[in-house]
């Protein structure tokens, strides 16, 4: 598979402190890989590293299949980025800001107007920066990272300060970027809703440690819900499920039926009433990703 | 490159630069309007005048105003996350920290060409009858910006490394202050770096070499300090976390 960025072993330490630890990422073309860790799991610090803003202490980063050590300028050709808060000048208007990277970028000046309009913007082109609310830099930082059409995206935290409205609104531009120009984006969060709408390939990062990368749907499939079934003596029950071939599990005084489609439990059901059990309860035990995400980032912690 | 130094002095020109630039050249022009030094030997008028307005501009203003400079082009890098955009864009850390450097030796160049322009508009509501000493005005112009070289790369150097808009000035300060003894030993001064935009824009030093210092002054003092600061502030600047 090709991937457009690939690190191996990526360390950084700062003296005893070891924000990132041997992180392997691997982001495939066109996806949209949500990097998902609580506060200082080292989510910001790997970003700054794939960028060139800080140097790994040990380990490779390779992005477009280049040595980032080698190729730095031409890859950043080819990557847009907004990095942990939004970063811009104060003194300049909103257009100025975008004008003083485009000069480096070399886009023509029309592309300024153009991604001013995606943020919403333009309004406001001609206003000091520094009289913007949160979302409005957050949303100026955006633009800037659209700037020079990447072919890479790497959003930190892109959703920090936005409305309710300001977040749909970014949601819908992230998903629609891969399809409609081809990019691929690396967008982190600590939350796990965020990224559960926008990501297809989720990479979950603690303690500076990868414990999980791999695509959405293999997560999600970590959270499936279990029915669970109280009845007047359970281990029989249990018992006669198995013997009519129907899977279950029998844990504390209860039934599970890992099989949940409805067709599949009323006939769990019938099969028991028929043998004659009582049934007291059917419920659907259900593990939220928000639950497997914190029990992954727990367990890294004591590991 | 080019595009780099662009953006530089788009970004520069929007701060209130221009008003910093005109102050050295007021300074220069109420000096010389309110000086009334006066000898009783004959010697050109505009020197007398150059005299006294060089003593003030020269000795403090001039490296004053380059830390000033260094700090106004590195503060909005710093107030907002400015640094890590810019190096996160394709550019080289080596060309910024070079871009940063050339415009602000314009700047101070157009700074001293200001000052000579206050010069004549002094000698012109004076009166000054004299002939005007282009020669050696210039060489004091020119000298006195060759000498501000290793100023300006310490101070980008400081700049860059402090968050703060004070602190690079105080150091600045420090350095410059003792320049008013130092040209007054015969001992330090010839190797004091901030004193030699003064002893480079003194006129009635050594007239014939192509500035008022010796040549092996120059480079030594001038030339040695220039790559010694210049080369701590790039490779600061290579290594610097953003």
């Amino acid at each position: 598979m090709e991937y457009v960025v690939k690190t191996k072993g990526l360390t950084k330490n700062f003296g005893k402190e070891k924000p990132v630890t041997g992180l392997d990422m691997k982001i495939p073309k066109g996806e949209v890989y949500g990097f998902l860790g609580p506060n200082g799991a080292g989510k910001t610090t790997t970003i700054r590293m794939l960028l060139g803003l800080m140097k790994p202490t040990t380990g490779t980063i390779h992005i477009f299949q280049k040595d980032l050590r080698k190729e730095r300028v031409n890859i950043l050709k080819r990557v847009g980025s907004l990095v942990e808060n939004p970063s811009y000048y104060p003194h300049l208007t909103a257009y100025e800001n975008l004008e003083a990277l485009r000069k480096i970028l070399g886009v023509p000046k029309k592309k300024i107007y153009e991604v001013l309009e995606i943020v919403r913007l333009s309004d406001v082109a001609n206003k000091k920066v520094k009289g913007f609310s949160l979302g409005m830099k957050q949303r100026l930082g955006i633009a800037a990272s659209l700037l020079n059409n990447p072919e890479l995206l790497i959003l930190d935290e892109p959703t920090n300060g936005l409305d309710p409205s300001g977040i749909i609104e970014i949601r819908q531009l992230i998903k629609r970027l891969p399809a409609e120009y081809g990019m691929t984006i690396l967008i982190s969060s600590h939350l796990l809703s965020e990224i559960d709408q926008m990501a297809t390939t989720v990479g979950i990062v603690t303690n500076g440690k990868m414990i999980f990368q791999d695509s959405i749907e293999v997560m999600r499939m970590l959270s499936q819900q279990k029915i669970s079934l109280k009845v007047n003596n359970s281990e029989q029950a249990w018992r006669s499920l198995l013997a009519k071939g129907i899977k279950a599990d029998y844990k504390d005084d209860t039934v599970l039926l890992s099989e949940h489609s409805n067709k599949k439990i009323a006939e769990a059901v019938r099969t028991l009433v028929q043998d004659g059990f009582s049934i007291y309860r059917v419920e659907e035990e259900k593990r939220s990703l928000e639950d497997i995400f914190l029990q992954m980032t727990r367990g890294g912690k004591e590991g | 490159m080019l595009s780099i130094l662009q953006a530089e002095w788009y970004k520069l020109r929007k701060s209130k630069i221009l008003f910093i630039i005109f102050v050295g050249p007021l300074i220069g022009l109420f000096l010389g309007l309110t000086s009334n030094l006066s000898i009783d030997v004959a010697i050109n008028e505009w020197y007398l005048s150059l005299f006294s307005m060089n003593l003030t501009y020269a000795l403090l203003f001039l490296p004053l105003i380059t830390g000033i400079l260094a700090s106004i082009i590195c503060r909005y890098e710093h107030q907002a996350g400015g640094w890590k955009q810019l190096l996160a864009l394709p550019v080289t850390r080596g060309k910024v920290f070079i871009a940063k450097y050339v415009i602000l030796m314009l700047i101070v160049l157009a700074i001293q060409l200001l000052y000579l322009g206050a010069v004549y508009v002094v000698g012109m509501i004076k009166g000054i009858t004299d002939p005007f000493p282009l020669e050696i005005v210039w060489k004091s112009i020119f000298g006195g910006w060759v000498a501000t070289f290793p100023l300006v790369a310490l101070q980008l150097w400081m700049s860059i490394l402090f968050k703060s808009f004070a602190a690079p000035f105080t150091v600045n300060v420090i350095f410059t202050l003792p320049s008013i003894l130092a040209v007054n030993s015969e001992r330090f001064g010839p190797y004091y770096p901030w004193a030699q935009p003064f002893s480079m824009m003194y006129i009635g030093g050594n007239t014939d070499d192509i500035f008022f210092v010796p040549w092996d002054q120059l480079l030594t003092v001038v030339g040695g300090s220039f790559v010694l600061f210049f080369l701590g502030g790039y490779l600061y600047f290579q290594r610097k976390s953003v």
